[in-house]
């Protein structure tokens, strides 16, 4: 390789390494564009320019999220501030509890003492130290977060804006051999992770409404807040709802007079939606959008989070898929090739 | 003052591009009869690239994934025989090639080449299927469209099914 070029590499590179802090913001503000592009799409079509649509696109959106802050806000502003003023005695409960199973396992058990933890108080220790214990990292926490409410809604829009522009230059660069196949790919990938976000997103609309109006209807304590985890949960394969009824769960064990049989309804509902979101609604929303083998998905949501922790899991599907697509064009693409080699020496004459 | 900035800023917000590709499509012989809204629809799901002189746009048994339609330029279709290539056709502006991989999954049956500087639109198939799924106009006005084509080369030139027939210029 020429000094030049390597020196170009050894830039862009670096330039990755220092820019890698953008990953997530892009990532998300790839999810948000896929999930606003129909509506952009619709305003292709209309022929209005890209720009107009785009923000348009975002002041509707801005407005709707004003009215729903305004309608649901107080409600889930309530809800979280009730729960950070039950915190303390929630975690001395739970530590209460947790104490009392050591010690019941160690005396059952001696021969578990040594495995089993040591001191007391883990719960409170881990929740309530944090915040006040810390104040540099909340403000780092808090910081990250308004970063990325920021920086994902202004990715969005330029890639919403100029996509196609970034499409039209790579097209004129492609070798003219390469570019049905590179099409081809592209469009199914664009398909597939398209559908896959608008699905995952819809489908976590709805099992977060069911589950809000399931614990409503229960009597469970902070029904829109645990109904907006169970929706956000959703995005993660297998582990998401289980983190959403173990979390209710949680709630109802600790509240007073729920008892047992409280326990027992959380887990009907959260089963129940669960049997309804994979016979019934997963199949409208994310549909036909992934064909991978259960044996398939499970590997990959494994594989996804042994690489990148929850967002590999949240990722692992869609990338599943996308490599098992590209693997299918291209091995199709292979295959007509052969046959047309193989064709052509058979029709060559023999001299 | 209102009258007057209304239709220059709806002229401005309109999107050039989509403008000039809907009323090209509509010449096109495969697209001719779809109402302006579908043209529309259609134009947004095409995509533009520029070629030079001597490129070769698909190979004779190549795996058929897209239709092209010529935006400028000139392209032949050429066929190998025994006795060399030969031109079967040179199309222009306006004309399609490449249509029957929106139909079937067979290899290209010519070789498309570039013979003046040009720009193509292309339309990848799974596209044009998602189209058709969602407007059954759509698919109705195109496959009539492209039955007359067929139709118009049959007449052209007939095949004797018990003999081995002659070359094909039709559809790609």
């Amino acid at each position: 390789m020429k000094p030049g070029r390597l020196l170009v590499w050894g830039g862009l590179a670096a330039l990755a390494w220092l820019a890698r802090g953008l990953v997530l913001p892009v990532f998300l503000a790839a999810a948000l564009a896929y999930l606003l592009s129909p509506a952009v799409a619709w305003a292709d079509a209309l022929a209005i320019r890209r720009s107009v649509a785009v923000s348009a696109l975002f002041a509707v959106i801005i407005a709707v999220l004003a009215v729903a802050g305004f309608l649901l806000g107080p409600g889930l502003l309530a809800e979280a501030a009730a729960l950070v003023d039950r915190l303390p005695a929630l975690a001395r409960q739970i530590d209460v509890g947790l104490d009392a199973a050591v010690r019941e396992l160690a005396e059952s058990a001696p021969a578990l003492r040594r495995l089993l933890p040591e001191g007391g108080d883990w719960v409170q220790r881990f929740v309530l130290n944090r915040g006040p214990g810390e104040p540099g990292d909340l403000f780092e926490h808090v910081g990250h977060l308004f970063l990325l409410a920021i920086l994902v809604p202004f990715f969005a829009f330029f890639l919403l804006r100029d996509m196609h522009r970034l499409i039209a230059v790579v097209m004129d660069r492609l070798p003219p051999q390469h570019v049905e196949t590179s099409v081809a790919v592209w469009r199914e990938l664009n398909g597939v992770i398209g559908r896959y976000i608008r699905g995952l997103v819809l489908d976590g609309l709805v099992v977060g409404a069911l589950a809000a109006l399931g614990l409503w209807a229960a009597r469970v304590p902070y029904p829109l807040l645990l109904g907006a985890f169970a929706g956000l949960a959703n995005v993660v394969p297998f582990v998401g709802p289980l983190l959403s009824a173990a979390a209710a769960g949680l709630v109802v064990v600790l509240t007073p007079g729920q008892g047992l049989a409280g326990v027992g309804r959380v887990v009907l509902l959260f089963l129940v939606i669960k049997v309804l979101d994979d016979t019934i609604i997963q199949p409208f929303t994310i549909g036909r959008s992934v064909h991978l083998h259960p044996a398939l998905l499970l590997g990959s949501v494994v594989v996804g989070s042994h690489a990148l922790g929850v967002l590999g899991m949240i990722i692992a599907v869609p990338v599943a898929t996308v490599l098992q697509e590209t693997a299918r064009l291209l091995l199709e693409h292979r295959r007509v090739l052969a046959r047309r080699d193989l064709r052509l020496r058979s029709e060559r004459p023999v001299v | 003052m209102f009258e007057r900035l209304l239709p220059r800023w709806l002229a401005w917000a309109a999107d050039p591009e989509q403008l000039r590709r809907a009323p090209f499509l509509a010449r096109a012989p495969l697209f001719a009869g779809l109402p302006r809204r579908l043209l529309a629809r259609l134009a947004t799901r095409f995509f533009e690239k520029v070629y030079h002189p001597g490129e070769v746009v698909f190979e004779e048994g190549d795996p058929g994934r897209a239709l092209f339609v010529v935006v400028e330029g000139a392209v032949e279709i050429t066929r190998a025989t025994a006795q060399g290539a030969y031109v079967l056709n040179t199309l222009g502006p306006g004309d399609a090639f490449g249509e029957l991989a929106l139909i079937d999954d067979f290899p290209r049956s010519a070789t498309a080449r570039v013979a003046t500087p040009g720009r193509l639109l292309i339309l990848y198939k799974s596209d044009f299927d998602a189209l058709m799924e969602g407007n059954s106009r759509i698919a109705l006005v195109v496959l009539r469209n492209l039955s007359r084509l067929l139709a118009i080369y049959a007449r052209r030139r007939p095949v004797v099914a018990t003999e081995p027939g002659p070359e094909r210029a039709g559809p790609l």
